[in-house]
C-alpha cells in the first residue's frame, strides 16, 4: 500500500514490529511502515519512476532472495507475497551465507510460513538449488561480495522463470573497480546484464537513500 | 537419453521429453531422512531412485532438476505436501548449520580474543588511576615493580594508614576522608577483579588456541597465535596467507598509510609482541620478524590441513637462527 510518500504492509505478524518500524490501523488492518533508509527493496520501491507497482511479485508467488540478511526487506516481501498463516500460499526461499543471520531468519520464519530460510552460498547452486523446485517468478540479489553481476546472471539462468522478474541490487564498492567512479561501475554492469541476454526494464539509482548502490529490474 | 532427477523422485525420457520409466520415493514423511537426502544432492552424488534407473538406463545423461540441457517433459515433481516436507527439512538443515556454528572454534575465539582485548584496555585505565590515586595520598609509595600487587593490597586495607604501613611508607598529613577511602578501596577492588576476570577469560583462550593452533601455540604462544587467527578473520584464512603479510598482520592501518603516504612501510604487526622480537635490538627486529612470519604460516598450514603438529623440536631451530642474526648484528647498522 502506498500512501504519499511512505510504504505500508500489511503485517503478517500482528502487533510485532520486525525491527523498530512503526506499526498503524487502517480500517481494521494492521500495516507496517517499510522504511527505505533501511532496505535497499524499499528504497528502490520509492525511487523507481516507471516501474513502482511492478517490482514487487504478486501475492501467493515463488520468490528467491539471495542475500537475506538479517530478513529487514524480507519481512515486508512476505507481507506481501504470504501474508498472516500465509492465506497467499507463497512461498520465499531466503539464503544467507552467515549464520548469524541465518540465526535471525530461523526465528523469523517460525512466525512466517511460507519462509524458508536456507544456509549456503548464493554462488553453490548444488548445495540449495533442490530447494528450488519449480522455476521462481521473482529473483532478488543482494548479497555484498565481489562478482555480483556474475552471481546474478547464472542464479537468473538456472532459477528464474522465463518472462520472470529478476532484481539486483549492486554495491559499486563490493567491485574491484578501476578507479573510474561509481557510474562506470554501473554502466558496465548495465552492459554485461544485456550481453547475458537480459533486459534491463530500470535501473534505480538508490543515492541518497543507500549511497554506492544500484538496483537493476530485469527480465529474461 | 536422458535421466532426471531432485530429491524424491527420478526419471529417464528421451530427446523428444518422452517419459520411459520413472522411480519415486515416498519415505518424505520423515525429515531426518529427507535431510539425508538433501546432503546426498549438495554432495553431487545420486539418489537411490536416480541408482536404480542408471542401472536400468546406463546410456541416460544424468542432471539434476532444473539443469539447462534437460529437454521440457512431464518430470514426476513433487506435490505440495512433499514440498514443505522439503522445506521443513530446509529449515532443519539450516538450524544444524547455525549451531554448528557455535561449535566453530574460529567463533569462538573471536569473541574470546576481542572480549579479552576490551577488558584489558579497560584494565589499563582503572589499573593507572589506581596508581595515581594512592600516589597523591602516599607519595613515597613506589610500586613500579608490583603495581599487579597494590590493587590487592589497597583493597584488603582497612584504612589508609594499614595501607600506609603495608607499603612500609609514611602518613601524609592531609588523608582522605572516610568515604573518600572508601571510594578508593572500591575502586581498588575493582581493579583486583577484573584482574581476575582477565586471567580466565586468557586461560580459556590459551585452551582453545592450543588445540584449534597446535603448532603456531607451540612457536608463538597461543595468546599471539590466537590474535593473529582472529585478525585474518579464522585459521582457513590464516593459513592462506603468504609470509609477508603475516608479518603485518595488525598492521593495516600502517600499511595502508605506507601505500597512501609512502611513510616507511610497517615491518610489524601483531607478530611484534612475540618477545624474540619485542627483546631484540630495534636494528633486527625486522629481519627476525621476517624469518619468524615465515615460519607461522607453515605453521598455520599445519594446524589448518591436518600436518604433523609441532613440538618444542621444530621451533629449537628457529629459536637458534633468531639467535645467530642477533649475534651477527650486535652494532646498528652505520649510515
Ligand atoms: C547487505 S546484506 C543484505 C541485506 C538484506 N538484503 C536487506 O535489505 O534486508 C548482504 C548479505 O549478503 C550475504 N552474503 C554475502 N556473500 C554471500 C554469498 N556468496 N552467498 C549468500 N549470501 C552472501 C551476507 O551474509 C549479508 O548478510
Amino acid at each position: 500500500m502506498i500512501d504519499g510518500r511512505a510504504i505500508w504492509t500489511r503485517n503478517a505478524v500482528p502487533k510485532h514490529s520486525q525491527y523498530g518500524e512503526s506499526l498503524r490501523r487502517f480500517k481494521g488492518i494492521e500495516y507496517r511502515r517499510w522504511d527505505p533508509n533501511r532496505s535497499k527493496l524499499g528504497a528502490a520501491l520509492t525511487r523507481a519512476r516507471q516501474t513502482q507497482y511492478e517490482l514487487l511479485p504478486e501475492p501467493g508467488d515463488t520468490c528467491l532472495y539471495l542475500g537475506a540478511g538479517h530478513g529487514t526487506s524480507l519481512s515486508h516481501l512476505h507481507d506481501h507475497v504470504c501474508g498472516e498463516s500465509n492465506r497467499e500460499k507463497g512461498r520465499i526461499i531466503a539464503i544467507d551465507l552467515s549464520p548469524r543471520c541465518l540465526r535471525d531468519l530461523i526465528h523469523m520464519s517460525k512466525k512466517r510460513p511460507g519462509l524458508v530460510p536456507v544456509l549456503g552460498d548464493a554462488r553453490k547452486h548444488s548445495a540449495w538449488g533442490i530447494m528450488v523446485a519449480n522455476r521462481v517468478d521473482w529473483l532478488l540479489q543482494d548479497v555484498s561480495q565481489a562478482g555480483q553481476a556474475d552471481i546474478f546472471i547464472s542464479a537468473v539462468h538456472r532459477f528464474l522463470k522465463p518472462g520472470g522478474k529478476g532484481l539486483l541490487s549492486l554495491k559499486a564498492a563490493s567491485e574491484r573497480w578501476s578507479g573510474e567512479g561509481e557510474r562506470a561501475v554501473f554502466d558496465a554492469v548495465a552492459e554485461q546484464l544485456e550481453q547475458a541476454g537480459l533486459t534491463i526494464v530500470e535501473r534505480i539509482d538508490l543515492h541518497g537513500l543507500e549511497d554506492n548502490h544500484c538496483l537493476y529490474y530485469i527480465t529474461n | 537419453m536422458w535421466l532426471w532427477y531432485d530429491w524424491r523422485a527420478a526419471a529417464v525420457a528421451d530427446d523428444a521429453g518422452n517419459i520411459l520409466d520413472q522411480e519415486e520415493w515416498d519415505g518424505w514423511g520423515n525429515t531426518d531422512e529427507v535431510c539425508n537426502r538433501m546432503d546426498i544432492i549438495a554432495h553431487s552424488a545420486f539418489t537411490p531412485e536416480a541408482e536404480r534407473l542408471l542401472e536400468r538406463f546406463p546410456d541416460a545423461q544424468p542432471r539434476i532438476h532444473g539443469d539447462g540441457e534437460l529437454p521440457n517433459a512431464n518430470w514426476p515433481l513433487p506435490s505440495s505436501e512433499a514440498l514443505s516436507a522439503l522445506d521443513k527439512a530446509a529449515k532443519l538443515l539450516s538450524k544444524r548449520g547455525v549451531d554448528a556454528a557455535a561449535g566453530d572454534p574460529d567463533r569462538r575465539l573471536e569473541h574470546l580474543s576481542r572480549a579479552s582485548e576490551e577488558l584489558r584496555a579497560s584494565y589499563v585505565t582503572l589499573e593507572g588511576r589506581l596508581v595515581e590515586w594512592v600516589g597523591l595520598f602516599l607519595p613515597e609509595a613506589r610500586f613500579e615493580r608490583d603495581r599487579a600487587g597494590l590493587a590487592r593490597k589497597a583493597a584488603e586495607a582497612n584504612s589508609l594508614s594499614d595501607l600506609a604501613e603495608t607499603l612500609d611508607v609514611s602518613m601524609p598529613e592531609q588523608g582522605p576522608s572516610e568515604k573518600e577511602w572508601k571510594a578508593l578501596n572500591d575502586w581498588a577492588h575493582s581493579v583486583g577483579e577484573i584482574k581476575t576476570r582477565l586471567e580466565r577469560m586468557e586461560d580459556s583462550i590459551r585452551e582453545l588456541a592450543s588445540s584449534h593452533l597446535p603448532s603456531l601455540s607451540i612457536l608463538l604462544g597461543p595468546l599471539l597465535a590466537s590474535r593473529l587467527c582472529v585478525e585474518a578473520h579464522g585459521r582457513a584464512r590464516l593459513a592462506r596467507l603468504p609470509a609477508g603479510t603475516m608479518q603485518i598482520l595488525g598492521a593495516e592501518k600502517a600499511f595502508f598509510n605506507h601505500l597512501k603516504t609512502g611513510a616507511p612501510s610497517p615491518k610489524h604487526g601483531h607478530i611484534f609482541m612475540h618477545p624474540w622480537i619485542s627483546r631484540s635490538p630495534r636494528w633486527v627486529r625486522g629481519k627476525i620478524a621476517r624469518t619468524i612470519a615465515a615460519k607461522a604460516t607453515i605453521a598455520a598450514r599445519c594446524d589448518e590441513f591436518g600436518g604433523e603438529i609441532w613440538n618444542e623440536d621444530n621451533v629449537r631451530p628457529i629459536e637458534e637462527r633468531v639467535e645467530t642474526i642477533r649475534a651477527e648484528n650486535p652494532q646498528p647498522p652505520r649510515r
